[in-house]
């Protein structure tokens, strides 16, 4: 196999590789800015310099040459390299920063003028604390500066489209920006406008940067030059938790982090998942995170006269129970939804089962057209395939309609079909309506009995996406009932590691008097007499591969092990087998 | 040296003959016979190979600064595949000092023309491209028309002279960037993008314009090859210095009486040039300074001039470079913390800002030359700005960082009790 020479280390590798990307690989760093692995290496920014050279080999006898002390001789290229777009050779011979006092000095020397005309803000900037150009500074560059004439000065708060924010000062000009545009989203939105030290991206005149993947670029952004219109100055990173999670407005399910300070969800990140999204996720998810803090049902709600009023567990236990035994069975509809997770449905497809009720159907959220066959998918539920799984039965929004119409009692999930257009006030009048929700909407307004549920922020439990990959989320906000020091699934964040009660910001202003689907039909089935124990996501999944042989093999830990499992292979494997 | 017969030379690429810059009279002076040569007689031209190995036996050093054999570049074609192949004529002529394509432009443009099709027969080339300064709007208006004369003719477009020789030939106008001169910049600004140097490897022979082979010569390399075809190697390695051979067009600037373009033998001697070609130094000024090639090349003081010659071997031993052979002279009133400032002006003007050293650094130079010329340097100055060349140098996508650098470096070196003196009188507010 051939063979690299690293600082003095021999490593193996296979077929074509870069360089940098390989000594990252072994654990090991060389310092940069403008690389990134899934796009073009344009070796701009300079900063990955080392020092290359490759073992001199007979050209007779194709032995390596060696000196009079037995040692390979090895002929150095000239200059410096940088390894970011450096192919690896076999034979080749390199020195990184860490035995090089030469490569040491260049990278040096090159942080000392990429910062010449920064305005070195980080103070009042929104990068600071996970900005690589701070944290290299730190390790390679300079003690300070010789510059003593006056910066360059450039366009700030340039508001480029809707969502992105530049500060064109910041910007080192590594192009990651614009060629995201280039490669991935393929808007071309973004270029570099003027001429050398001038040089900042910006989107052509008259035009504005609303690519729906825009947002990708402020993660890209390896400063602070490109923020988030909503996001800048909400808070410093090192005050928040990160928790992964699945993006649950699409069905494509991105991999994503939740980032959390005082309990609320102030932004989403795209979390690395080469089998899902890559490092990307189209900005509507993002979005997101406001459902998860904003118009959120807290406490049970009950109508009585005509109008809903807050209620108690205790009363909406009751309330439950005793509206599906006043029904004849035959008029109760259980609608399930692909916007609610595997676990949530089969709770509710569990206790029909126990209770002798008609197994759920459900309805598909899709919208033609909205797919680019990129990241964003026509159907807009997270958990399609997972109620298909579950063995569900699909029908039509006609048929739901016809459906809802013979029945007495509806109970529906996190699905809001008022709000969509399917169902009209009119449709439920003189019918009693039961709705899981997180959100308030005009669909809760109008049902007899609202049971606030756990969002996908605020529980663990699995969602099934449209290429048949279960992947699960991870509580990253507390519930009334829930405690970060107390649930294992929690993240921990720097301030819960090292801070004081005091640092934590934590209020219970913002924590949600919600229960988990599961806990709730625990709960009722109780109330009932019956025998069922639902304790958490982990334990239903259990339950689920244990009985459905679509889910068999299935686990959290088996998940978090692969970072989620794709099921039609895991079907393929199982017959293989077999 | 053999270059003492400078005097007895007779100008080939643009020879005191009226209007040869027309079709008419460049065909009844012999124009296009190299060309028909090459496609039409296989006894003297048995193939692609044997014109290419004619022009690397003649070893034409590139004329756009580099000076690289242009019959070996050639040679690093792959083999036709079929597709389309390239050849870019670099006509962007933008380093300060250099002015001597244009005069080919204006004064024999076929001679290009015709090398640069021979160029692309022999590299089996299916288009050409030349590639002029927007600025020389003129010129672009002649290539044109040169073109155009020449397809109405048939010595371009299918089928060339009856052989199976086809190719066609654009003009391409720049837009104002120095970097486009920079030959794969040239390339993406081709292609209608941005004039960003590529990296290297791939190199363009391998992946040119649209990823397909392309070589790139500049406009006085492409002329010599048509004397070459009709002279022979032999006559073009004869004239000359022997390492740097042929006939140079030189653009001799600054402080002489005679300002102009010279074609002339490589290897004159510098002094020669000043005072034998260009007339003399102005108002009978002394010598203070030369700038052999362009500005990025060394300065060199008038002390270190004797005996040193314009080809890149003698240019060598006094630590300077041949370059573009557009010499800037200068007098004893010139004030070299001026001259440099200026220099670094330039480049940080063109520098395209790709890549960190040179898009910092070429302002932060210019930024101190500018503090030292408005008399408030400090000496600590001086190793800042030789620091900082070193930051520089070899560190970059493309050699605009080193041609910034090398001014700066040299001129400091040869020139430091200026620059300290300046320093010296530095005034400084009290703080
Ligand atoms: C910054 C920069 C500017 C350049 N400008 C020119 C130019 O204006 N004209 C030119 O012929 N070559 C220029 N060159 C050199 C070209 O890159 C290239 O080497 C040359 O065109 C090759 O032709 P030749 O081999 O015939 O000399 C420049 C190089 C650099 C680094
Ligand atoms: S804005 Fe950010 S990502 Fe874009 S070029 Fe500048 S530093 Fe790079
Ligand atoms: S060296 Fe200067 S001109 Fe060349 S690519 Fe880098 S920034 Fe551009
Ligand atoms: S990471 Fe290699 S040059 Fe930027």
């Amino acid at each position: 196999m051939p063979e690299v020479i690293i600082d003095g280390h021999k490593y193996e590798f296979e077929g074509e590789q870069r360089l940098l990307q390989f000594i990252q690989d072994q654990g090991k760093e060389v310092p940069f800015f403008c690389y990134h692995p899934s796009m073009t290496a344009p070796a701009n920014c300079r900063q990955c310099m080392v020092k290359v050279g490759q073992y001199v080999r007979d050209r007779e006898s194709g032995e390596y040459e060696a000196d009079e002390n037995g040692e390979k001789v090895v002929r150095w290229f000239p200059k410096l390299q940088t390894s970011c777009n450096l192919m690896m050779s076999d034979g080749m011979v390199v020195h990184t920063q860490e035995t090089d006092e030469l490569v040491k000095r260049a990278q040096k020397d090159n942080l000392e003028l990429i910062l010449i005309n920064h305005p070195l803000d980080c103070p009042i900037c929104d990068q600071a604390g996970e900005c690589p150009l701070q944290i290299q500074t730190y390790k390679y560059g300079p003690e300070g500066s010789r510059f003593e004439v006056k910066k360059v000065h450039k366009p700030k708060r340039v508001q480029l489209g809707p969502r992105v924010v530049l500060d064109a000062e910041r910007c080192i000009n590594c192009t990651r920006c614009t060629r995201f545009t280039e490669e991935i989203s393929k808007t071309n939105q973004l270029t570099i406008t003027s001429r050398g030290d001038k040089n900042y991206p910006t989107a052509a005149p008259g035009t504005v940067f609303d690519d729906p993947y825009s947002l990708n670029t402020v993660d890209l952004c390896p400063v602070g030059a490109l923020t988030s219109a909503d996001f800048r100055f909400r808070a410093r990173v090192w005050e928040m938790n990160q928790t992964p999670s699945i993006d649950i407005t699409s069905g494509k399910g991105c991999n994503i982090d939740l980032w959390t300070r005082d309990n609320l969800i102030l932004r989403i990140t795209p979390r690395y998942n080469g089998d899902v999204n890559d490092h990307w996720m189209p900005d509507e998810g993002r979005e997101a995170y406001k459902l998860f803090n904003e118009n959120r049902i807290s406490r049970p709600q009950q109508k009585l006269d005509n109008e809903q009023i807050l209620s108690s567990w205790n009363n909406a236990i009751a309330t439950f129970s005793e509206l599906i035994e006043i029904t004849d069975k035959k008029d109760i509809l259980i609608v399930a939804s692909p916007h609610a997770s595997v676990e949530e449905n089969y709770a509710l497809s569990k206790y029909a089962n126990l209770m002798g009720l008609m197994q759920p159907v459900f309805v598909a959220h899709i919208e033609k057209g909205k797919g680019d066959n990129f990241l964003l998918t026509d159907d807009l539920a997270p958990n399609t395939n997972g109620c298909k799984l579950l063995g569900f039965k699909e029908i039509s929004s006609k048929s739901l309609k016809t459906q809802v119409s013979k029945a007495q009692l509806v109970i529906f999930i996190q699905d809001h079909f008022i709000d969509r257009g399917i169902l009209s006030t009119e449709d439920i009048e003189n019918k009693k309506i039961v709705i899981f929700s997180s959100n308030h909407s005009e669909t809760t307004r109008s049902a007899d009995l609202v049971i606030p549920v756990t969002c996908v922020a605020e529980h663990a439990a699995s969602y099934v996406n449209t290429d048949m990959r279960i992947q699960r989320s991870f509580p990253a906000k507390e519930t009334k009932y829930s405690n970060r020091r107390l649930n294992l699934e929690m993240s921990e964040g720097r301030l819960d590691r090292h801070g004081t009660h005091f640092d934590n910001w934590v209020t219970e202003d913002n924590k949600i008097d919600c229960l988990p689907v599961w806990t709730f039909i625990t709960e009722v089935a109780a109330f009932s007499g019956i025998d069922l124990t639902l304790e958490d996501g982990r334990s239903v999944m259990e339950e689920i591969a244990g009985s459905l042989p679509a889910f068999s093999g299935v686990s959290y830990e088996e998940m978090d092990e692969r970072n989620g499992m794709n099921l039609s292979a895991e079907k393929e494997k199982s017959k293989t087998d077999s | 040296m053999s270059t003492e017969n400078w005097k007895t030379y007779e100008p080939v690429l643009i020879p005191d003959i009226k209007n040869l810059h027309t079709i008419e009279v460049y065909e009844k002076n012999g124009g296009y016979n190299a060309l028909k040569s090459v496609l039409t007689d296989k006894k003297k031209w048995p193939d692609q190979k044997s014109v290419i190995n004619e022009v690397k036996e003649a070893n034409i050093r590139g004329r756009g600064g580099a000076g690289f054999n242009a019959g070996l570049k050639w040679s690093f074609m792959p083999p036709a595949d079929g597709g389309p192949r390239y050849l870019a004529c670099n006509g962007d002529e933008s380093e300060p000092g250099t002015f001597k394509d244009r005069k080919i432009f204006e004064y024999n443009p076929h001679a290009f023309i015709e090398g640069a099709l021979i160029a692309a027969y022999a590299m089996e080339i299916t288009t050409i491209y030349v590639y002029i300064r927007g600025e020389y709007r003129a010129y672009i208006q002649m290539m044109e028309k040169a073109i155009e004369d020449a397809y109405r003719k048939g010595f371009i477009g299918k089928k060339i002279f009856g052989s199976p020789f086809s190719v066609d030939f654009y003009v391409h106008s720049g837009a104002g960037a120095y970097i486009c001169g920079e030959e794969t910049s040239m390339l993406e600004s081709l292609e209608g993008k941005r004039g960003y140097p590529r990296v290297k490897p791939p190199f363009p022979a391998q992946k040119g314009l649209w990823g397909r082979p392309t070589t790139i010569n500049n406009i006085e390399t492409l002329a010599h090859v048509t004397s070459v075809i009709n002279r022979g190697a032999e006559w073009f390695k004869n004239v000359g210095a022997a390492t740097h051979p042929g006939p140079i067009l030189y653009g001799i600037s600054g402080h002489v009486n005679k300002p102009g373009v010279y074609e002339l033998p490589s290897g004159v001697p510098v002094l020669d040039l000043i005072h034998d070609v260009a007339g003399g130094m102005r108002n009978g000024k002394k010598l203070k300074a030369v700038i052999p090639g362009g500005s990025s090349t060394p300065v060199l003081r008038a002390d270190q001039l004797d005996g040193i010659t314009m080809d890149a071997d003698s240019l060598r031993t006094v630590g300077s470079m041949l370059g573009t052979a557009g010499m800037v002279v200068m007098d004893e009133d010139t004030d070299m913390v001026d001259v440099l400032w200026r220099i670094a002006h330039f480049y940080h003007h063109e520098s395209c800002g790709q890549c960190t050293p040179c898009r910092e650094g070429t302002g932060w130079l210019e930024k101190i030359l500018l503090k030292i010329k408005n008399g408030q340097g400090e000496i600590r100055d001086l190793d800042l700005l030789l620091d900082l060349t070193t930051q520089m140098e070899g560190r970059t996508i493309c050699a605009l960082a080193d041609a910034a650098a090398w001014p700066v470096r040299f001129t400091i070196n040869r020139f430091r009790d200026e620059f300290e003196a300046r320093c010296k009188k530095s005034v400084h507010a009290l703080v």
